[in-house]
């Protein structure tokens, strides 16, 4: 079922640019309460990308299928008066995400021996440690901290990436776009087979094509591809506009990304939708912290069509860069913004193009515009 | 989020999540993978959702998060700036207080810190209709509780 198995394990590059949050390096001991569950025989080889795994978002977790990032998940009975100052505490001395159940009345698996007065007045916080964490401390300096008298009870298990990827793949239906263009991912049969049909995968890349930034950008792509251009997606995530457009008529895709993820998963993506190399090139643009200069080696004023649909930041930031691939009279499509940060971005490229209009879907905006015929380059 | 208590009563709610996540830098890998994907959330929803709305901060400053997760699978979440003793020791450069606080002053950090620290604070939904002296004076007994003190002007 996980088509992901046959992608290669590759060296990630860009890691550098991922801060890991704790820098503590602990042996690899582990817990005394209850002992892990599943695949003990990971931890001899996590001490080579431990410090990868236990960041907050590495993506190397994707790449090692055999290394899939483990995390310990670990369920605390807490009284239920201090659960907030409780949980803050947790959050403070080492855990990454500390979860409190709602509706939980009683305790299910309460020990018999506390008695079922006890039981009601206790509640189960689920908590997630990096691996090399050492739970019984941060849990005992956490009660410490709220003045709880004794530590409470807790169960510690090993959890892995894999298991919640493989349980919510279901979560990802069939959706239809527009009429007649569905994206249906790689596991599920298109309900409609003659409409345009764009199979995915997105694995760990953005780009399923439910969420408004990426459905704008698909509805722009729809009304602006008639056949033959030549379009670039500036930030290709799992490549679905790329897709998307050569399945429009358009001539050629490029798609540049700085996450090496995504390169893999567009070309895994093309693949499924039987497109040929030759119509969709892939480029990894350098990220801030690499060395090796900004310069992909794309040609300026090459594509009629060009869209990015990334984040406020990237879109100023690059907002020459983006705009230099265009042909003078080329659509400009920017993306991944939300309509309160849509001024600055107007005032930004409005130095680059004419006739810009918008598009609203909730609080997610696509503003597009032509590129002026002539202006002065910076 | 005005009406977060309407949609309270409206949907019944399935849990509270909390975390911390680099501003901008929300990834569906741990730790925000495993703690929605435990319930069933749309992870790269709320990671565009979350990183969008966290432009304006430094990247990778650390923002606190809770999460309202329904039982429908939806969500709602509301975002916090780091605490004030974070911002502190960043200002001052240090990592972490002083041992005595009150006896051993660690460092200093001059007004201007103290008055940038508030205004970034402000903008969190919990403090905005605080005045920003108060703040500042917040900032100022959480820095003195670290063994840092406040003075007019850095030598």
């Amino acid at each position: 079922m996980l088509a992901r198995n046959f992608i290669k394990h590759f060296p990630c590059r860009n890691l550098s640019r991922h801060h890991i949050l704790r820098d503590r390096v602990r042996p690899l001991i582990f817990f005394t309460s209850s002992t892990p569950q599943s695949s003990i025989s990971i931890s001899a080889s996590l001490s080579s990308s431990s410090s990868s795994s236990s960041s907050s978002s590495s993506p190397s977790c994707f790449t090692d299928e055999s290394f899939a990032a483990p995390y310990l998940s670990v369920r605390i009975h807490c009284p239920k008066h201090v659960v907030d100052p409780f949980s803050d505490a947790l959050l403070c001395f080492g855990a990454s995400s500390v979860a409190v159940d709602e509706d939980i009345e009683e305790e299910d698996d309460e020990d018999a021996a506390s008695g079922s007065s006890h039981a009601s007045k206790e509640i189960c916080i689920e908590s997630i440690f990096p691996v090399h964490e050492e739970v019984k401390t941060c849990i005992s300096q956490a009660a410490n901290s709220i003045g709880l008298k004794e530590i409470p009870k807790f169960k510690v298990e090993m959890g892995d990436e894999q298991d919640w990827i493989t349980k919510n793949q279901d979560l990802f239906q069939p959706v239809e776009i527009a009429e007649r263009l569905w994206i249906v991912p790689e596991w599920s049969s298109p309900p409609v087979p003659e409409a345009v049909n764009i199979i995915l995968n997105p694995g760990f890349a953005f780009g399923t094509g439910e969420h408004p930034t990426t459905r704008l950008c698909l509805l722009l792509l729809q009304s602006l591809i008639k056949g033959g251009e030549a379009f670039l997606d500036y930030g290709t995530g799992s490549g679905i506009l790329a897709i998307a457009a050569l399945k429009f008529g358009a001539a050629s895709s490029v798609g540049v990304d700085i996450d090496p993820l995504a390169i893999k998963s567009t070309s895994h993506n093309a693949a499924l939708n039987n497109i040929p190399l030759e119509k969709l090139e892939l480029h990894l643009a350098p990220s801030e912290n690499s060395s090796s200069g900004r310069e992909t080696p794309l040609q300026k004023e090459q594509f009629d069509v060009v869209i990015a649909s990334i984040l406020l930041n990237p879109v100023m930031e690059l907002a020459d860069h983006i705009v230099s691939f265009g042909k003078p009279g080329a659509t400009i499509g920017i993306s991944g913004i939300l309509s309160e940060q849509l001024p600055i971005v107007k005032e930004r490229y409005s130095t680059f193009l004419e006739n810009i209009s918008t598009a609203t879907i909730g609080d997610w905006v696509c503003m597009s515009g032509t590129k002026k015929g002539e202006f002065i380059d910076n | 989020m005005a009406a977060a208590k309407e949609i309270l009563l409206r949907r019944p709610v399935a849990a509270t999540i909390r975390l911390t996540v680099p501003a901008g830098g929300a990834r569906p890998a741990t730790p925000v993978g495993p703690a929605l994907g435990q319930y069933r959330l749309n992870l790269m929803a709320f990671c565009k959702d979350f990183n969008a709305r966290t432009q304006k901060y430094k990247p990778d400053t650390p923002m606190a998060v809770t999460i309202t997760a329904f039982k429908d699978n939806s969500f709602e979440f509301t975002v916090k700036s780091p605490s004030v003793s974070w911002y502190v020791k960043k200002a001052a450069g240090v990592d972490k207080g002083s041992t005595r606080p009150g006896h051993l002053t660690v460092t200093t950090l001059s007004v201007r810190h103290v008055y940038e620290i508030a205004k970034v604070k402000q903008t969190d939904p919990f403090c905005q209709y605080m005045p920003l002296e108060s703040i500042c004076k917040s900032i100022i007994g959480t820095a003195n509780s670290m063994g840092i003190k406040i003075v007019q002007d850095l030598e």
